[in-house]
């Protein structure tokens, strides 16, 4: 008895909501009465047990009795299962944000390779040109020394024609040698542009997935109503039969509303 | 397709009903369920105003006071005026009126919310609605509220009010709220058009007289409507003042304290006159055999029947003008309309319901 009373007391806390006494007194509450958590429990007890004293009598009591527990239970089974659902979302919330990071991670990695790769191939490409400049001008002056030992020939003619020769064929070369280094480079860019694409695809889906995540994270387990099923008016009421035109007639002009809404559609 | 409706993803909703009785407000939207949950949250519903701010923000819509306090990084919709929605259904209206269409629906939704409903219960919800709105006007508000609940209704307002106080006959209930001020006879039978008396003397009414006054009288202040709503909300007074109004506001950037006794009780005061005219013409116009009994039956509700004195001065004006009454302000301003409501849910029968599934 006293594990279903820890229970009951268990299941009153979780059912209560916290609230301070600004916020009351914003909502227009101006005095509250307290009443303890143990004088609740005690008050659910007296008043299960003396309504099946009234109602029942010997094993049909105590049917009741052990068929209400066991619903009791079933309830709170039910709101574990809810609570264990959310954990797994949050579960799942956490991974989604874990492997959101790893990928913001690698796409910044991504991306200073590939600056980097950039920077070192204009560098290169800087220095090769100026060696081979200064290889073609040594090459040039030798001709030229040639030349100029060698009788019946203008030194200018002679020059321009070599350089003529010399940066013909050069170019043609570099020409050659810049296609094929540029495929390259456009190659590795390509690749590199491709992984980029892809990580920000996963990215942006992850973080789909996370906020799908967190939109249901909000779906809280939510709190139980009081009631098992419709409840209608009590016929203990003294207005039981005012109440039952009344509710009539709502439902018929709500009935006629929605009727015209799907006549309007 | 409803999400709360039974799909094959969904829970089967065997564990219980849940009613819940909302009351939609120009200012305030209130919800009493039957899980003991009671909230209320301002009617503002705000957007993130570009990619920024809702990087920044982290949702897609914020609601209530969230809203408000985060309304420089918003699109800000007030989507309820003088009572009703913001939207008449035809089809001339503009894009402005349709944003605010959506916002009043997503405020429905979360008004349902923060009752915290299970998604094992069936979900049975009565909404207090205002007696002038228009049949498109209804017909939004329950297709806002059947995206997320088994079944709604629409009852009106002022009527929820006496029914979940069991007063049904020969009862005069006015609900002060901020757009409109509603004046309801109530004779056992639902109240027909001849019932009721409604005009735009409320809350904002009030707020903007408030307003007009700091600024007569004290031209160095600065102030929002928010804040005068606020000062409102905590000093409101009619009658003789019960303290002073010593209230601090900004000037030149300095909180300054300047003593608004006088501006707020005038202020207020603009309730009196319309509400007792309105309940001449609601007395005067009921079985004389009665009007003793209604006079003496009059129900004080809605925010702004928190203004402290607004009874007893209703009372005092009724004795110089009808020769007698006694006011009655409810214990739960606030959640008078929404208490109603869930009363109404609670004594609607299961047949009514499953029909308007």
């Amino acid at each position: 008895m006293g594990g279903l009373r820890d229970t009951l007391k268990e299941a009153v806390r979780q059912m209560a909501f916290r609230t301070s006494l600004s916020s009351l007194k914003k909502k227009g509450v101006q005095k509250v009465n307290v009443l303890g958590i143990d004088r609740i429990v005690a008050l659910i007890e007296a008043a299960v047990h003396r309504s099946l004293k009234s109602r029942f009598v010997g094993d049909e009591r105590e049917a009741v009795a052990a068929a209400t527990k066991a619903e009791f239970l079933r309830l709170l089974r039910s709101n574990e299962d809810l609570q264990r659902q959310k954990s797994e979302w949050e579960r799942q919330k956490e991974q989604a944000e874990d492997e959101i990071d790893q990928l913001r991670r690698d796409l910044a990695q991504q991306n200073q390779s590939l600056q980097l790769q950039l920077e070192q191939d204009a560098l290169e490409n800087a220095s090769r040109y100026a060696g081979e400049n200064a290889m073609i001008a040594r090459k040039v002056a030798d001709v030229m020394q040639a030349l100029a030992s060698s009788k019946g020939v203008s030194t200018k003619i002679a020059e321009e024609r070599v350089m003529e020769l010399v940066m013909d064929v050069i170019s043609g070369e570099r020409h050659d040698a810049e296609q094929a280094r540029r495929a390259l480079r456009d190659r590795e860019v390509d690749n590199l542009q491709r992984r980029i694409k892809k990580l920000t695809d996963t990215l942006q889906q992850t973080e789909q997935r996370l906020q799908q995540v967190a939109a249901t994270k909000n779906i809280e387990a939510g709190i139980s109503s009081l009631y098992r099923d419709v409840q209608g008016v009590s016929s203990d009421d003294a207005l039981a039969i005012k109440k039952t035109e009344l509710m009539a007639e709502i439902f018929r002009a709500n009935l006629e509303l929605q009727k015209k809404s799907t006549n309007g559609a | 397709m409803s999400e709360t409706k039974q799909t094959g993803d969904s829970p089967k909703k065997d564990h219980g009903v849940l009613y819940i009785g909302m009351d939609l407000g120009t200012s305030r939207t209130s919800v009493s369920a039957s899980n003991g949950v009671r909230e209320t949250i301002y009617s503002l519903v705000g957007y993130p105003k570009d990619v920024v701010s809702k990087k920044l923000l982290k949702k897609d819509v914020l609601f209530g006071k969230e809203a408000l306090e985060k309304r420089l990084s918003l699109k800000l919709y007030k989507p309820l005026e003088k009572g009703v929605l913001k939207y008449t259904g035809d089809g001339n209206q503009d894009a402005e009126a349709k944003a605010n269409l959506k916002a009043a629906q997503e405020l429905i939704g979360e008004a349902i919310r923060v009752a915290k409903p299970r998604k094992d219960e069936l979900v049975y919800c009565v909404i207090g609605a205002p007696a002038e709105a228009s049949v498109k006007n209804r017909e939004a508000i329950i297709e806002a509220a059947r995206a997320h609940v088994d079944s709604v209704m629409l009852c009106s307002e002022p009527f929820a009010v006496a029914y979940g106080l069991d007063w049904l006959e020969d009862v005069l209930v006015i609900d002060i709220g901020a757009g409109t001020t509603d004046l309801c006879r109530m004779h056992g039978t639902m109240p027909e058009e001849a019932d009721q008396v409604m005009f735009d003397v409320a809350g904002d009414a009030v707020d903007a007289e408030l307003a007009r006054r700091i600024e007569q009288t004290c031209p160095t202040a600065q102030f929002t409507i928010q804040m005068v709503k606020e000062i409102k909300e905590r000093y409101g007074y009619v009658g003789d003042p019960q303290e002073r109004c010593i209230v601090e506001l900004p000037v030149q950037g300095k909180p300054t304290p300047f003593d608004l006794t006088e501006q707020i009780g005038q202020a207020c005061s603009i309730l009196i006159d319309p509400i007792l005219r309105g309940i001449q013409k609601l007395v005067a116009s009921f079985d004389p055999e009665f009007q003793q009994k209604l006079k003496s039956r009059v129900l004080l509700a809605g925010g702004g029947s928190m203004v402290k004195g607004l009874d007893s001065s209703i009372e005092k004006a009724m004795k110089d003008r009808l020769g007698g009454g006694k006011v009655v302000r409810i214990e739960e301003p606030v959640y008078g309309g929404a208490n109603g409501a869930l009363k109404v849910a609670h004594d609607m029968p299961a047949e009514f319901w499953e029909q308007l599934k």
